[in-house]
């Protein structure tokens, strides 16, 4: 009995297990009844017979005798490829003849005419010209064609405000805000829709002050009727825009006329009419937020506008909402600083916007050697940005964080020997002598023949015979074979230590230019006018060039986008080229250049520049005169003044010199 | 397992009373029962147990089985495709509202088979790649089984190509879906449109409303912004696999591997190789081949025979010329081979070019212009070429490999789309992963001088030390562009002192309590700061004069993206030990300031506080050290700038110290700095710091120049 009552006990006992496990385990199992296979929402079932599945192209025989030739496209099909002749746009230069309706020049288009004139696109007769610009009229009759019409082949229709008679054969056409439906991308290019007062040259710059908004700032401002502006918040309860709410818009204000509320994002609606808020908002780093645009955002064929703007679906209001209050500080940061960006660089002006509409033409009609979207979409921008001068962004001063990329670590001294051409001997040593000179140029400007015999150097060294003009300074010599030059004079005394460590700072900085004599400029109320000094103050702008680092890249740029007004009052004005190439290198940087120390500033600062080409101590009329000429042909004032001079970091500190590493800096 | 146990402790004195008819019952009860649940059991489980160990679940039965559906003479047809859709007039995307992590839900139809009224099948149910699509779309994040959550329909009725199907029938088996209504949200995929002889260059069944992935665009059918342009896939790439070869010259300049060209594109390819012999290539179809070899993989010229698609290989540049259709399966072997492409189809809109920036990767080449194509190519720079060679083999790495690549590009862009403010940006689309890896965008990178008037916040991190707060915070008042004081109190067991035992000062004083003494307190993007530049300063900093103060916040102005900070250190690395060392002597480098006395941008104490890499802000707060060292790194990090040491001060303690700071001498503190900077540039994987010589002194320090005409005279003590 004992033996049968434990093996009846363990038989219970295993078969209470077994239940436990076959109830515990899988009771779902049992408690729903074998209904529809379970795979069945697991998404796309694997066939058991995927692997005999034929592939999509095996049917396929080739159509070989079907090619057909593409046909010629007509007007409103027009493309790049068909309706643009590009046989006659050879050269580094888009040549261009502008053609204005006979009789009738309006105010804007004399201003268009005028930008264009001494630019770098000109072309003297419509036989030379790669591009013929045509401003039709605004008024109602749609006018005569101009001659040299052809179908409107080659023809650009550029109208900066609504006009008429702009879709015109086998022309492409520049227009504000184009409606989406009639814009043919790739061949037509949509502008900006400027305001009446839009200046022509300059414009003013950005209105951010702050990289990132003050904590408690506004977040919204919403675009409303005839250029108001009304903040809110953007509680998930409010309903900031259309109709599509029916709650009660909040408390609001409303800010009349142009004033734009100081917001972190600017709703604006999708309307073509609205399209006028949009570069208010720019301008004022307000990140616009366009509700299902209609139109076609401004060169939106090269500009990235998701860096600056967010496009967002109208249908939408809470999500946007809710999305731009969760939306995070670096996002926000980097919009509106890329709005500040692209304003000022394409937008600000007339001559900007008209310079852009041609400068994407011509990366059209140069395809692989064009501007690069970063050329474009990253300081200081494609009018700035030349890729005529390399296609490796890494021979720009600006693209090495970008690229991950840093400069050369040696230079080319370039010395220009004026008129009376004096001895270099001293000079050569002491460039020579520093170790990151990889080469010497003479740019011998003189009367006199060079001197057929050089002092021996370590480095290679180079006489180019220069035309005697001013600006040859800055010619773009192919001889030049590092990035970073040394410019100097015949005049200029340095010190081999001077020179080294001021290359190492310009290694920190290339873009900017290093120098180590200064001048100032400031606005003079009594003349009402910009004007410069060389008295030594604690503050400086420019540079002098008798004695500075700097890009080759500079070279390049003075040479081929100045206009030509400028460069010829260069030549004109010796002095003034020191002048012009602040102002350039600075509208490029918008930031001032760099001092280091310099031994000999106080005791020779006078003979230093006497005879050369930068401006004399006394600032002579001539000088002061070309400064407010070349003040005025920029348009702006772009120099930056800084109160900073980099130093060696041990420099002239009461520690042992057999510590420093540039002692002789410091001798008097 | 209770039971178990109440059986365990019942059992034994349940059964002795039992009789030994019941125990017979028992027994065969519970036989029974364990006989009918072994073979529940197995019936319940024996066929999902078999397919579970297949393939994870998933339904697997024969396409062969999948329901017919017999589509009426009758029934509707869709409208042929609106050219004027936008997403905002087409799109709905009201559906797309409750999609979490802004990421769109997609709806796959079951497949289903269709035939007409006579039972004749309207097209072959599925080709191998639409199966592998949509495996591909149900695979990822993108997929939802629930129909009436989907943002985005995808039929499972194959258009991948136009040929075999039955245009009107193919539109009324999409008519019928349930979700249909005009086509709708519904996203259609077709890689070879249009039919002979005209060859549209969309697909050409009526379709309304519904979205269009196609392969083979022209400028006249591409919706912009609406359709999305796709690659022709190439069943080749899935059988060979050809190794990345590295960029550089290759035996031919210019290859042409295609077998169907119009003859007078032909011709024109065949001057070419005239005029430039050895350099041109131009392949045709093989006309001897033996038997049994694959004429897809073989071209020839003249009596020689190539291996296709190896011998693009042997390429630089590679012409896509348009054939019937504009979109070319040859394009994508062009760019495994790293060929770069010579697109010559005009009007052609590349394959995601919504997104890709094929300037970087191709050359297009209009129609006309055919016969210059030579001088072109050769007007490129070699450097440009070997660019475009890698950017090539990386487009087709990321966007043109696989069924899967290109569905799931395709869905990212719509994504992206409905969701521009989480869209995928230009970089992330288009830069290699190597460029992606050294490439530095700096957060502040628009060169802006604030203004002066903005002024800055100092910051002053304390425990107890309250006579020397207060010393500090009298001289730091002093400073003219100071708007505000910040006290981070970081003693929790002590309150700070009365309001009325702070010094009088002409700006607000704020003190902030902590929760917890952690040193990463004083990088804590407080609210209470208003303007973007920040003074930390250390509560012990009481040597700093009123002009090192506002000359550095001078330098910060100009330098707005860099640390500009008094004490200067310096890592360097150490030969003996293979390791970095932290070095606090007076050298002629530097690469670090300490934050005992800096001024910053506020944006790093965002960076600092929510997006500091790996574990450090705990490895900082748990050794109660080098908070100042993993700001530097941060801030070099994403900037890719040195910092700017500022005038030469360089004792910043009680004046009466001789060395340069206590603590710094000590031994074990410069180990355990050493330390930090090895384990911060192991966690941001390179060393970010930047060696400078330079320091910032203002522009007439130590200059023959009467000192009171100076604007910062009082500096230059150390």
């Amino acid at each position: 009995m004992p033996l049968w009552r434990t093996k009846s006990f363990w038989l219970a006992l295993s078969v209470s297990w077994l239940l436990l496990i076959l109830l515990g385990v899988f009771p779902l199992r049992l408690a729903v009844p074998p209904g529809p296979p379970p795979g069945r929402s697991r998404g796309w079932p694997h066939w058991l017979d995927a692997a005999f599945l034929q592939s999509f192209s095996q049917s396929e025989t080739l159509p070989e005798d079907a090619t057909q030739l593409p046909r010629a496209p007509q007007g409103s099909s027009c493309t790049w490829g068909a309706c643009f002749d590009t046989s006659k746009c050879k050269g580094n230069v888009l040549k261009i003849f502008a053609h204005s309706p006979a009789g009738t020049t309006t105010e804007a288009h004399r201003r268009i005419l005028d930008s264009l004139e001494g630019s770098r696109y000109y072309a003297l007769s419509p036989a030379e010209a790669c591009l013929h610009l045509f401003l039709p009229s605004q008024d109602q009759t749609c006018g005569p064609l101009p001659p040299h019409w052809n179908g409107g082949r080659n023809h650009l229709v550029l109208s900066l405000y609504p006009a008429p008679c702009t879709r015109l054969g086998q022309a492409m056409v520049a227009e504000a805000t184009p409606s989406l439906d009639i814009f043919r991308p790739g061949f037509d290019i949509a502008l900006p829709y400027l305001p009446e007062a839009h200046p022509l040259q300059g414009g003013a710059p950005g209105q951010l002050q702050q990289h990132s908004p003050r904590p408690g700032a506004t977040l919204l401002a919403v675009a409303e009727e005839k250029g108001r502006w009304r903040t809110t918040d953007t509680h998930a309860s409010t309903c900031p825009w259309g109709k599509h709410c029916e709650q009660d818009p909040g408390p609001h204000q409303t800010h009349p006329g142009e004033t734009l509320p100081n917001a972190t994002f600017c709703l604006i609606p999708g309307h073509r009419s609205a399209a006028s808020c949009f570069l208010q908002a720019l301008q004022a780093g307000c990140i616009p937020v366009l509700l299902s645009p209609r139109w076609e955002l401004p060169f939106s064929e090269v500009i990235d506008w998701t860096k600056a703007v967010i496009i967002a679906d109208e249908r939408l209001p809470l999500q946007v909402l809710a999305a731009l209050r969760d939306m995070l500080p670096s996002k926000i940061l980097s919009l509106r600083q890329q709005t500040q960006f692209l304003w000022t660089t394409y937008f600000s002006s007339v001559e900007k916007v008209i310079h852009t509409t041609l400068e994407i033409v011509q990366d059209r009609i140069w395809g692989t050697s064009a501007h690069s979207s970063l050329m474009w979409n990253s300081p200081p921008g494609a009018l700035l940005a030349l890729p005529s001068f390399s296609t490796s962004l890494k021979d720009f001063p600006f693209y090495h964080l970008q690229q991950g990329s840093s400069p050369e670590s040696s230079f080319s001294a370039l010395i220009w020997v004026g008129v009376s051409g004096e001895p270099l001997l001293k000079l050569i040593q002491v460039v020579a002598g520093s170790r990151y000179c990889a080469q010497i140029l003479i740019l011998w400007s003189s009367e006199k023949p060079p001197p057929d015999r050089w002092p021996e150097t370590t480095v290679p060294l180079t006489v180019i015979e220069g035309r005697r003009k001013a600006s040859d300074r800055f010619f773009p010599y192919s001889d030049i074979s590092t990035n970073a030059i040394l410019s100097l004079d015949a005049h200029s005394s340095l010190s081999t230590s001077e020179v080294d460590f001021a290359f190492v700072v310009w290694q920190s900085f290339p873009e900017r230019m290093v120098g180590f004599l200064t001048r100032n400029h400031f606005w003079d109320e009594a003349s009402g006018a910009w004007s410069c000094s060389a008295e030594v103050a604690n503050e400086f702008s420019m540079v002098l060039t008798t004695a500075a680092f700097y890009h080759r890249y500079y070279h390049t740029l003075f040479t081929y986008s100045l206009p030509k007004a400028l460069r010829t009052m260069a030549d004109d004005t010796p002095t003034c080229v020191d002048i012009l190439m602040n102002f350039l290198v600075a509208t490029v940087t918008k930031l001032p250049p760099i001092k280091v120390p310099y031994g000999r500033q106080l005791r020779e600062a006078v003979p230093l520049a006497a005879e050369g080409p930068g401006p004399t101590p006394e600032l002579q009329p001539l000088a002061q005169d070309c400064f407010s000429r070349v003040a005025a042909g920029f348009g702006h004032m772009p120099l930056v003044a800084s109160r900073v001079r980099l130093d060696p970091v041990l420099f002239k500190d009461p520690v042992s010199v057999q510590r420093k590493k540039y002692r002789s800096l410091e001798k008097p | 397992m209770c039971a178990s146990v109440k059986y365990n402790i019942r059992g034994p004195a349940l059964i002795p009373r039992m009789k030994t008819k019941h125990r017979f019952y028992y027994v065969t009860l519970f036989s029974i029962v364990l006989l009918g649940l072994i073979a529940t059991g197995v019936f319940q489980f024996w066929p999902h147990s078999i397919e579970s160990s297949g393939d994870g679940g998933v339904e697997k039965r024969s396409i062969r089985e999948v329901p017919v559906v017999r589509l009426p003479a009758a029934s509707p047809i869709p409208e042929r495709g609106d050219l004027s859709c936008r997403m905002h007039t087409c799109f709905d995307v009201y559906r797309c509202g409750f999609n979490p992590k802004n990421k769109i839900k997609v709806y796959i139809y079951p497949l289903k088979k269709y035939v007409d009224d006579a039972g004749v099948p309207v097209s072959s149910t599925i080709s191998r790649e639409y199966n592998e699509l949509l495996a591909a779309i149900s695979d990822s994040d993108y997929y939802t089984d629930d129909i009436s959550r989907a943002c985005l329909f995808v039929p499972s009725i194959d258009v991948l190509n136009q040929s075999p199907l039955r245009i009107k029938e193919t539109a009324q088996a999409l008519a019928q879906l349930s979700r249909w209504d005009r086509g709708t949200n519904h996203l259609l995929f077709n890689m070879l449109p249009g039919g002979p002889p005209d060859y549209n260059t969309a697909l050409d069944v009526p379709r309304d409303r519904a979205l269009l992935a196609g392969g083979g665009f022209s400028t006249w059918t591409y919706r912009q912004g609406y359709d999305v342009s796709i690659p022709v896939f190439s069943p080749l790439s899935a059988e060979v696999a050809l190794p990345e070869k590295a960029p550089g010259p290759r035996r031919y300049f210019l290859l042409s591997s295609q077998m169907a060209i119009h003859p007078e594109y032909r011709e024109d390819l065949e001057a070419l190789q005239a005029k430039h012999r050895e350099s041109v290539l131009v392949l045709d179809k093989c006309t001897n081949l033996s038997e049994g070899v694959l004429s897809v993989r073989k071209r020839c010229h003249q009596h020689q025979v190539f291996d296709y698609p190896q011998v693009l290989q042997e390429a630089t540049f590679c012409v896509v010329l348009r054939g019937a259709r504009l979109g070319q399966a040859v394009l994508s072997d062009v760019l495994q081979a790293g060929c770069v492409p010579v697109v010559i189809a005009d009007s052609y809109i590349l394959p995601f070019s919504e997104v890709l920036d094929w300037k970087r990767a191709s050359v297009v080449v209009p129609e006309e212009k055919m016969s210059d194509m030579y001088s072109i190519l050769q007007n490129i720079p070699q450097r440009q070429i070997e660019e475009m060679q890698r950017q090539a083999r990386w487009f087709w790495e990321a966007y043109f490999q696989s069924i899967k690549a290109i569905a799931l590009a395709t869905l990212q862009i719509i994504n992206d789309r409905i969701y521009p403010y989480a869209a995928i940006s230009y970089e992330e689309w288009n830069d290699p992963p190597a460029v992606k890896w050294t490439s530095v965008s700096n957060p502040l990178f628009l060169p802006l001088i604030p203004p002066q008037s903005q002024g800055f916040t100092a910051i002053v991190l304390t425990y107890d030390r309250v006579e020397s707060l207060f010393r500090v915070i009298t001289e730091v008042s002093k400073v003219p562009s100071l708007s505000k004081l910040l006290v981070v109190w970081n003693n929790q067991n002590k309150n700070p002192p009365e309001e009325s035992l702070w010094p009088k000062i002409r700006v607000p004083l704020k003190v902030v309590r902590t929760a917890e003494n952690k040193l990463s307190n004083r990088f804590f993007p407080y609210d209470e700061i208003e303007t973007e530049a920040v003074l930390a300063i250390d509560d012990d900093i009481i040597m700093l004069t009123s002009d090192e103060l506002q000359f550095g916040y001078e330098v910060w102005r100009e330098f707005p993206d860099r640390l500009v900070g008094y004490p200067g250190r310096l890592h360097l690395w150490d030969h003996e030990m293979n390791k970095w060392k932290y070095e606090s002597e007076w050298t002629n480098e530097v690469s670090m300031v300490l934050t005992g006395a800096a001024f910053y941008h506020k944006y790093f104490n965002y960076l600092y506080t929510y997006k500091m890499p790996g574990d450090i802000k705990n490895w900082v707060d748990a050794h109660m050290n080098c908070e100042d060292i993993a700001m530097n790194f941060l801030v070099a990090n994403v900037t890719g700038k040195a910092v700017i040491k500022v005038t030469p001060r360089k004792k910043f303690k009680c004046p009466e110290c001789t060395a340069i700071d206590g603590l710094s001498l000590d031994q074990t503190h410069m180990v355990e700095r050493s330390e930090c900077i090895n384990k911060f540039a192991s966690v941001f994987g390179t060393m970010p710091l930047k060696v400078v010589e330079h320091r910032a002194d203002p522009v007439l320090y130590k200059d023959d120049f009467p000192e009171k005409l100076k604007s910062f005279p009082n500096i230059g003590s150390l």
